[in-house]
């Protein structure tokens, strides 16, 4: 063979292997148009480190909140949130009756599916029930005992119980499913045709890409709060090292930015929004075996160990220091009377040790000729989210303790063996963390009592018990907050798992689209500032 | 051994890993349910999800009765339904194999040839300046992390001097068909490759160098030279050859790792690929995932072999007189 031939031939198979990596697309999606619009629209592009979410209906994307975010540019809720609380989206008005036990909701009359289907009141009772048929992993409609259409265009839900988180978790997270296109769909995690993007949203999903991890989205002249300023809106994969260098070439409008970057990123004009603090690192404290179970052991732990240390070192800087009552300061729902309830005194801590009969020998405590000494488990890399508590923070509380005189063996998991074993309460200590922070109340119901590898799993005080029953309940709003500072008073005497940090997240963004992060998180709490309104006002 | 004996070995030995790769994932700490939803704190699980998740991924069968079923749909050619990509086993890793073969395979194949030429004159020209120079260079290249060569071209080529692309296997909804598309495609390609190629050329190279530096010393040199043999002909059809026996050896054992062996530089340029699918399902703990990825990596190892050894009887014709 010539090796002219041997080049065309190789040339060629390059191309069909090309072919072939790009050809997979499902029906629904189709190839990128080659031009770009035209017009005065804006096409904006935001960055992402991981690139595939899922194919964006309600029930196939991922189950992690920016996959969230891509179903809810298709499909809307009834109700909705900007950066100060709840707004009208399908629902204009909503009011709760308390002797019924029963929201009310106007819809939108102008509404339409994106296949021009008018929506009504019957598409909203049909998804209320359709969740109750096919439980949906970001709302529980298990509480709404009956959905009613009252006409076209009123719906009315009746709960079996007073819930004071319904409008945040049901009314603004699920998405209102047409039924002319899910009523005879049994399958809904399967259900990945084209007819499974059609909603009321205001995008229209033009191409995703999962090997690549990219998404197009066009605007939905038809959307019944106006066609979306946004023309084309594209999330492509980057890696995190090379999005500020994206954002100044250009090439994309909104990154995650390190923290590092974002004061040179601020002096180049670009803007960089603070997130709330929505995460936070904690340790979990294995509060059912000895020395644990004692509340005094676990106060002197919170004594012993610097938590404005830890931000300062580990996170340089870009954190807070973690709240003993759990939610962080920029919670609207914070105590600040628990703020200082535990500074770090190494004093204090050997003082309550010594009531609990331990004596110091040498380096360490001792008690009945065994010395005080624990393991701690950490993440060899943490978490995998940024900010997360891995070696480092665990080197450093083992040097806190061990000064105090706690013997600290560290012992390095996988991500996932460490959240098997403090799961199954084999630990004695662990380094771990969770998101939700900044989101409702009912959060705390979900990391104090809740079932999880993440939550405290504490019900060893009875008053707390109650009051976190009770905030669910409380439909008045000053009432819930006042049993909300009531639980983190509790929670910070009890100390069932030590919050350490809540590490501070960033986005760059070129000015061109306000972005901004939501009260309380996208929807039931994704701390993620790519709220679609930003797109569309 | 007859040919009805390898292929019994051959198809027994699938079996037994077929089999491990179904226990392996299985004996991991945690499970599917925590791993997937676990760590998204805005979940609502439910006892009704949870049930309805736990029927899903037939996590409510015994090991036993998983066991049968995952064999009897290998049977039929169905790898299983991913747990955490919510779509075909089968779609997602023809999906990705594509660009994994494109970037390892490329980098292996080049690797290899460029480390033997490299190696026979390195070889050739034994303790010349040129080969202190080549040695010392493969030497500081092959001590390189794959991750740490690719940072370092993509600060310098993408980053500081703009000549290319920041990520991915190609300009997402850029304009363009054909000619342009297949540009835009190696153009992605160039880095990652680079960054492959330059830390796999080390281990080739010394190879290479190596034998051809014991084959000069042998008799059958002197022979070829005294016959009259040209440089280039005793250089490469009589010591050369003597090369790329280990060479070729080397190179068939780097194929299974065309799976997996491209993780840090898939992540470094944000490329598609088989190492990062890996990965995200051992960290969700994506039982039919892992078994997909697993079994086609048992399949390239034993097709490998064979083919290893299929082809030592084409370079070395010793091999099949051997008994």
């Amino acid at each position: 063979m010539s090796l002219l031939k041997r080049i065309t031939v190789f040339l060629l198979a390059l191309a069909l292997l090309a072919q072939a990596g790009c050809g997979d697309r499902k029906d629904g999606q189709k190839a990128a148009p080659d031009k770009q619009p035209g017009g005065a629209g804006i096409i904006y592009t935001v960055a992402d480190t991981t690139g595939d979410w899922g194919f964006p209906s309600p029930y196939a994307h991922y189950s992690r909140g920016p996959g969230y975010i891509r179903m809810s540019l298709l499909f809307d809720t009834l109700v909705w949130k900007d950066d100060k609380g709840y707004v009208p989206a399908l629902a204009k008005g909503w009011e709760y009756n308390k002797d019924e036990n029963s929201y009310l909701f106007s819809l939108q009359e102008n509404a339409t599916w994106h296949d021009g289907r008018k929506f009504t009141a019957g598409d909203v009772v049909f998804t209320v029930n359709y969740t109750r048929e096919h439980p949906y992993q970001w709302a529980d409609t298990g509480m709404v005992k009956k959905a009613e259409a009252l006409g076209d265009h009123v719906v009315k839900l009746y709960l079996d119980r007073p819930y004071a988180s319904f409008l945040e978790y049901v009314g603004g997270t699920l998405p209102i499913l047409p039924e002319h296109i899910w009523k005879d769909v049994k399958s809904p995690q399967q259900f990945q045709q084209r007819e499974a993007l059609i909603g009321t949203g205001p995008f229209t999903l033009a191409d995703y890409n999962k090997e690549q991890g990219t998404y197009m989205y066009k605007a939905f002249s038809g959307y019944y709060q106006g066609r979306p300023k946004v023309e084309e809106l594209r999330f492509v994969k980057m890696g995190g090292e090379v999005m500020a260098a994206a954002l100044r070439q250009k090439q994309v409008g909104a990154v995650q930015a390190p923290p590092e970057l974002v004061r040179e990123l601020e002096k180049e004009g670009f803007k960089v929004l603070v997130g709330r603090h929505d995460w936070v690192a904690k340790l979990m404290i294995n509060h059912q075996k000895d020395p644990f179970n004692r509340k005094e052991f676990r106060q002197a732990l919170a004594h012993s160990i610097d938590r404005r240390a830890l931000v300062e070192t580990c996170l340089r800087g870009h954190g807070l220091a973690g709240n003993p009552g759990f939610l962080p300061p920029d919670s609207p729902w914070y105590n600040p009377a628990q703020e200082n309830r535990y500074p770090h005194s190494p004093e204090k801590a050997v003082e309550l040790l010594k009531g609990l009969g331990y004596e110091k020998k040498g380096d360490y405590f001792e008690k009945g000729g065994r010395v005080l000494e624990l393991e701690l488990l950490i993440s060899g890399r943490g978490i995998g989210v940024q900010g997360s508590p891995g070696e480092r923070e665990g080197e450093m509380i083992k040097g806190q303790l061990e000064k105090v005189g706690i013997k600290v063996n560290l012992r390095a998991l996988e991500a996932k063996t460490l959240d098997s074993r403090v799961g199954e309460w084999k630990f004695d200590l662990a380094l771990s963390g969770h998101g939700g922070m900044g989101g409702d109340p009912e959060m705390l119901n979900r990391n104090i009592l809740g079932k999880g590898f993440n939550s405290a799993r504490y019900q060893g005080n009875e008053g707390l018990n109650t009051a976190l029953k009770q905030q669910q309940a409380a439909m008045d709003k000053d009432r819930r907050l006042e049993l909300v500072k009531k639980i983190q008073e509790i929670y910070a005497e009890e100390i069932p798992a030590l919050p350490l940090y809540y590490p501070t997240w960033y986005w760059a963004h070129d000015g061109r689209v306000n972005l901004f992060y939501t009260f309380q998180g996208v929807a039931s709490g994704v701390p993620i500032p790519l709220n679609k309104m930003s797109f569309v006002k | 051994m007859d040919k009805k004996n390898i292929a019994l070995n051959y198809f027994l030995a699938l079996l037994v890993i077929l089999s491990l790769n179904f226990i392996l994932p299985r004996l991991m700490p945690g499970d599917p349910l925590q791993a997937i939803y676990g760590d998204e704190a805005v979940i609502a699980m439910t006892p009704e999800l949870q049930a309805d998740i736990i029927r899903r991924f037939s996590l409510d069968q015994s090991p036993g009765e998983q066991f049968l079923a995952y064999g009897l749909a290998l049977a039929r050619g169905d790898l299983g339904h991913s747990y955490y990509y919510n779509s075909p086993v089968m779609e997602i890793i023809l999906g990705r194999l594509p660009w994994t073969l494109l970037l390892v395979g490329l980098a292996v194949i080049i690797s290899t040839l460029a480390g033997l030429v490299l190696g026979i004159e390195s070889g050739y020209r034994r303790g010349g300046a040129a080969d202190h120079l080549l040695l010392a260079g493969m030497m500081m290249l092959s001590g390189f992390p794959d991750f740490f060569a690719g940072i370092m071209l993509l600060l310098l080529f993408g980053v500081t001097l703009g000549l290319a692309p920041l990520a991915g296997g190609m300009t997402p909804y850029a304009a363009g068909n054909g000619m342009e598309k297949l540009l835009d495609i190696v153009g992605h390609l160039a880095l990652p490759l680079a960054s492959l190629t330059l830390v796999r050329l080390g281990g080739a190279y010394l190879l290479a160098r190596n034998t051809m530096v014991i084959s000069l010393g042998e008799p059958f040199i002197k022979t070829a030279r005294a016959k009259g043999c040209t440089e280039a002909a005793v250089r490469y059809r009589h010591a050369g050859r003597n090369s790329l026996l280990p060479v070729a050896t080397a190179a068939g054992l780097q194929l299974p790792h065309l799976i997996s062996g491209a993780l840090f530089v898939e992540i470094v340029f944000s490329y598609p690929g088989m190492g990062t699918l890996l990965y995200h399902s051992l960290i969700t703990r994506d039982y039919p995932l892992l078994q997909g990825i697993l079994l086609l990596t048992t399949i390239t190892v034993l097709a490998v072999s064979l083919s290893v050894d299929i082809f030592y009887r084409k370079i070395d014709p010793r091999v099949s007189y051997a008994r």
